[in-house]
């Protein structure tokens, strides 16, 4: 029993070292572009270090018991041992702390961090429609309007441009049904809903674009009929010169009636 | 006339003359005759009546009631199931074969997505098409989830477990299966009306706006949260009121326990989301604006309405099966349940918990600022009664004497797989980190390991765990273990990888996705469709063992409990006399020990 104990137990460090290397080390993450984001990363990443402990006990207890614990005939009983009172004890002592523990951190933690700032250097007003994200520059008298079209053009999809180094609100509202409005590569999301306004905010860092990797997109993430899986743009985080310039050019093609409300859609779903 | 043929043929009828009501009236006041919403729902609330009637209740409360003699449904063979059959055990095959068959369908509706999925772009189905079959898959499992274990084995094996000759009222429980076949049907007919879009979650205002086949799903869960209700009192009633004499509380195998503390959940939150469906259908047909927001109504109402259901239910869907589950393993292991009475205080503590935790759906919901942080605090508290459940089952097989039959591997696979489903969990209720995986495929993952990985696991247990007992007749064992280690190791094949896509930008509820995403939905796809193979090796065996198995003894397991000290299957009172309880339901390795109960 005690031997069985000492075993087990050998085993569990081992295996949480090696599982906490694993944990801390895997780069299962998509590309950063927020200061927001990487505090996300870095709260995934704690949560895993502190699962890695719980999933090695739970696993090595049941891969040993499996060894160690077979009957060999038919008649064979386990011992009569109803419970443990100190160990049951103990473990809802260690589970309480543990939540406890992850509650604080990252959890109330990281919600202060994601809550410190309402302000934003920059005002991006989504407006959602089935399917379609209608992206306000206020500050610039500039509208975007992205189209359904799918991945396989959306090269041809509208871009929504944000300056790196800038802290940017989004107000996010909706015309029609619930959508949800979230960048993979700032890591949050925030759902349209119809009548209210609701707010996200970022401060963009790494530029970035939907051709170096897909985590650069608007994606609606709420299930919002047919066209859901092709409402989405591309995002494009620019140097804050190359954002003035864009936004020129744009302002441009809007006079020059080449995009803007009202264009074809030309969606085939 | 078998009763289901005459249910049927009431049901049209009644269907007939609920809609022409509808339609006259209409008239009368003005208005065009035919509209659909209207028309529809009082025809199904008129159609529903007439089935219930001609399937078993005239013949039994309403005869009674109008003074006649009451004709109880008696008949022999397969003519058993098909009508309004009294027996528990009856009903609980009913419940299982009728819930087997509708996983098996969900279950190819999931190969269909898996399918759509395997490469970037767009196959065999448009987007309209996606929705509606990955709806129909999402609620048709939700309903499985939900009832497969309560009503196949709470049924069959809470009388039995406690020594009763049946539950307190057999005609309701008659009644609670039979409300179900208008669901099912509501559900096969959807497609007809356009089906619908919204997911098993059916939020407004899509759910106001879109095809017609909404309003049949909006029917057709408020139509099964009624049998949930009525089955849910049953069980308190029964559990409370009918244990054998010597049947403490303290001796109440775990699995009656899940059972009980299922029940207050289903009996206090079911009604919320009745009246959630209800509340859409109205916004629907009959121009109330309790969802719509162009009227002023208020689509987060809808969410928070929903969740205090939904949130419970999904632990309606786990009980039952960790009862078998820590069942199982105790049997299997000849050693008493590990820290039974704390097994007990975590399953209570998971029902509490359980009601108020509902928002943590609902984090990137834009509801308001005050509730994340309550809710995150709830929804990570629930982790340590459920931890209670963990050091049961660990500390039942620490120095236990496992035997791995095929019950014993999927009640191992679901701990395994449900741990797996808790730490993802963990990474949802975080409200940093739930910011980006919150509807992504990470959340796909996360609750097929604990709805599949854990609740279908233990419904695979308890399927091989009673299936001597409820048919008579002993499985394959070998096909057993096989169906086990394919479904295990494709399970987590396939759902795994569905973490690293959700963390990698896949949203929930797609026909499609960014290309870069292609190469593991390709390899996720493959996974699944070998998963979806094992089911065809359990079948088989099913079919074949219950077709000409080999006749399997009263005890086949040789374990303690109340089911097994009578025959196989059981006769129709289940025991011949009263039996009289005299020792705990898992006292292994007692030397010179008393048996369970005297039958």
């Amino acid at each position: 029993m005690r031997r069985d104990a000492l075993i087990v137990f050998i085993l569990w460090v081992v295996t949480t070292a090696i599982g906490l290397v694993v944990a801390g080390s895997a780069d299962i993450y998509p590309p950063v572009a927020a200061v927001e984001a990487e505090h996300i990363d870095q709260a995934a990443r704690t949560l895993f270090l502190l699962a890695t402990p719980v999933f090695t006990f739970v696993v090595v207890v049941m891969l040993y018991s499996i060894w160690r614990f077979r009957a060999k005939d038919e008649s064979e009983e386990g011992p009569p041992v109803y419970t443990h009172q100190p160990f049951a004890v103990g473990w809802l002592v260690v589970t309480s702390a543990l939540a406890a523990l992850l509650f604080y951190n990252p959890g109330y933690v990281g919600w202060q961090f994601l809550q410190r700032d309402p302000s934003g250097e920059l005002t991006v007003q989504v407006t959602a429609a089935q399917w379609h994200w209608h992206v306000t520059y206020p500050e610039y008298g500039l509208t975007i309007t992205s189209r359904p079209i799918g991945f396989e053009r959306m090269e041809e999809n509208a871009v929504l441009a944000l300056p790196a180094g800038k802290r940017v609100k989004f107000e996010v509202t909706s015309v029609d049904v619930i959508h949800s409005f979230w960048i993979p590569a700032l890591r949050m999301k925030v759902d349209a809903v119809p009548g209210i306004t609701t707010t996200m905010y970022a401060t963009v860092t790494e530029t970035g674009s939907f051709e170096e990797d897909a985590a650069f997109r608007a994606q609606c993430a709420e299930l919002c009929g047919t066209g859901h899986p092709r409402m989405n743009m591309r995002v494009e985080i620019m140097e804050p010169e190359e954002f003035e310039k864009w936004v020129e050019e744009q302002k441009k093609m809007m006079e020059m009636g080449e995009m803007g409300e009202g264009m074809d859609d030309d969606d085939d779903h | 006339m078998l009763p289901v043929v005459r249910g049927i043929i009431w049901a049209v009828v009644a269907f007939i003359i609920g809609a022409l009501l509808t339609m006259l009236v209409r008239v009368a006041v003005g208005l065009p005759a035919w509209a659909f919403g209207p028309v529809f729902t009082v025809g199904y609330f008129f159609g529903f009546t007439g089935w219930l009637l001609g399937v078993g209740v005239w013949d039994t409360w309403l005869r009674e009631y109008l003074g006649m003699e009451p004709r109880p449904y008696k008949a022999e063979g397969w003519r058993r199931y098909f009508g309004f059959n009294t027996d528990h055990k009856v009903i609980g095959i009913q419940y299982g074969v009728t819930f087997v068959i509708i996983f098996l369908l969900a279950g190819l509706l999931a190969m269909v997505m898996r399918f759509e999925l395997m490469r970037p772009g767009r196959d065999i189905l448009d987007f309209a098409e996606y929705n509606r079959i990955m709806s129909l898959h999402g609620f048709m499992m939700i309903l499985v989830a939900v009832t497969a274990v309560p009503g196949m084995f709470g049924n069959y094996f809470v009388p039995l477990m406690i020594g009763a000759e049946d539950m307190t009222f057999p005609r309701m429980n008659a009644l609670s299966y039979w409300i179900w076949p208008p669901a099912a049907f509501l559900l096969l007919l959807s497609p007809f009306f356009g089906g619908w879009d919204t997911g098993w979650t059916g939020y407004p205002p899509l759910a106001i706006t879109n095809e017609d086949g909404q309003l049949l799903y909006n029917l057709a869960f408020f139509t099964g949260g009624l049998s949930s209700v009525v089955g849910s009192v049953n069980f308190l009633t029964t559990i409370i009121t009918m244990r054998a004499p010597g049947m403490t509380w303290g001796r109440v195998p775990i699995f009656v326990w899940s059972m009980f503390l299922t029940s207050i959940m289903t009996l206090t939150a079911t009604q919320f989301v009745g009246v959630a469906m209800i509340m859409n259908l109205l916004d629907r047909i009959a121009g109330t604006a309790f969802f719509n927001p162009i009227q002023g109504g208020v689509p987060l109402a809808y969410q928070h309405i929903f969740w205090f259901y939904s949130h419970p239910a999904v632990y309606v869907m786990i009980l039952p099966s960790l009862g078998i589950m820590l069942e199982v393993l105790a049997h299997f292991s000849r050693k008493p349940l590990f820290a039974y009475r704390w097994a007990v205080a975590g399953m209570a503590g998971v029902t509490a918990l359980s009601f108020t935790v509902w928002a943590h759906h609902m984090f990137t919901s834009g509801m308001s600022g005050a509730l994340h942080v309550p809710f995150m605090a709830t929804t990570e508290a629930i982790s340590v009664p459920t931890g209670l459940i963990f050091l049961s089952a660990l500390g039942t097989i620490w120095q236990g004497k496992m035997r791995f039959k095929t019950p014993m591997l999927f009640a191992m696979g679901m701990l395994f797989n449900f741990l797996i489903g808790g730490l993802t969990g963990v990474f949802n209720s975080d409200l940093p980190v739930d910011m980006h995986l919150h509807d992504t495929f990470w959340v796909v993952s996360h609750f097929h390991y604990t709805i599949m990985g854990g609740g279908i696991f233990g419904l695979f247990a308890g399927i091989y765990y009673w299936f001597p007992k409820m048919t008579g007749r002993m499985y394959d064992e070998r096909l057993g273990r096989f169906h086990f280690w394919m479904m295990f190791v494709f399970f987590n094949l396939t759902f795994l990888p569905m973490a690293w896509l959700g963390i990698n930008g896949m949203n929930r509820r797609i026909g499609d996705y960014p290309p870069q995403l292609g190469p593991v939905n390709g390899f996720v796809s493959m996974m699944a469709f070998f998963l979806g193979a094992s089911f065809l090796i359990f079948i088989y065996n099913m079919v074949m063992a219950w077709v000409r198995g080999r006749v399997a003894e009263a005890n086949p397991w040789g374990v303690r409990t109340l089911e097994w000290a009578t025959s196989s299957p059981p006769p129709e009172h289940n025991f011949p006399h009263v039996p009289e309880v005299v020792a705990g339901p898992y006292d292994y390795g007692v030397p010179g020990g008393a048996a369970h109960a005297r039958v």
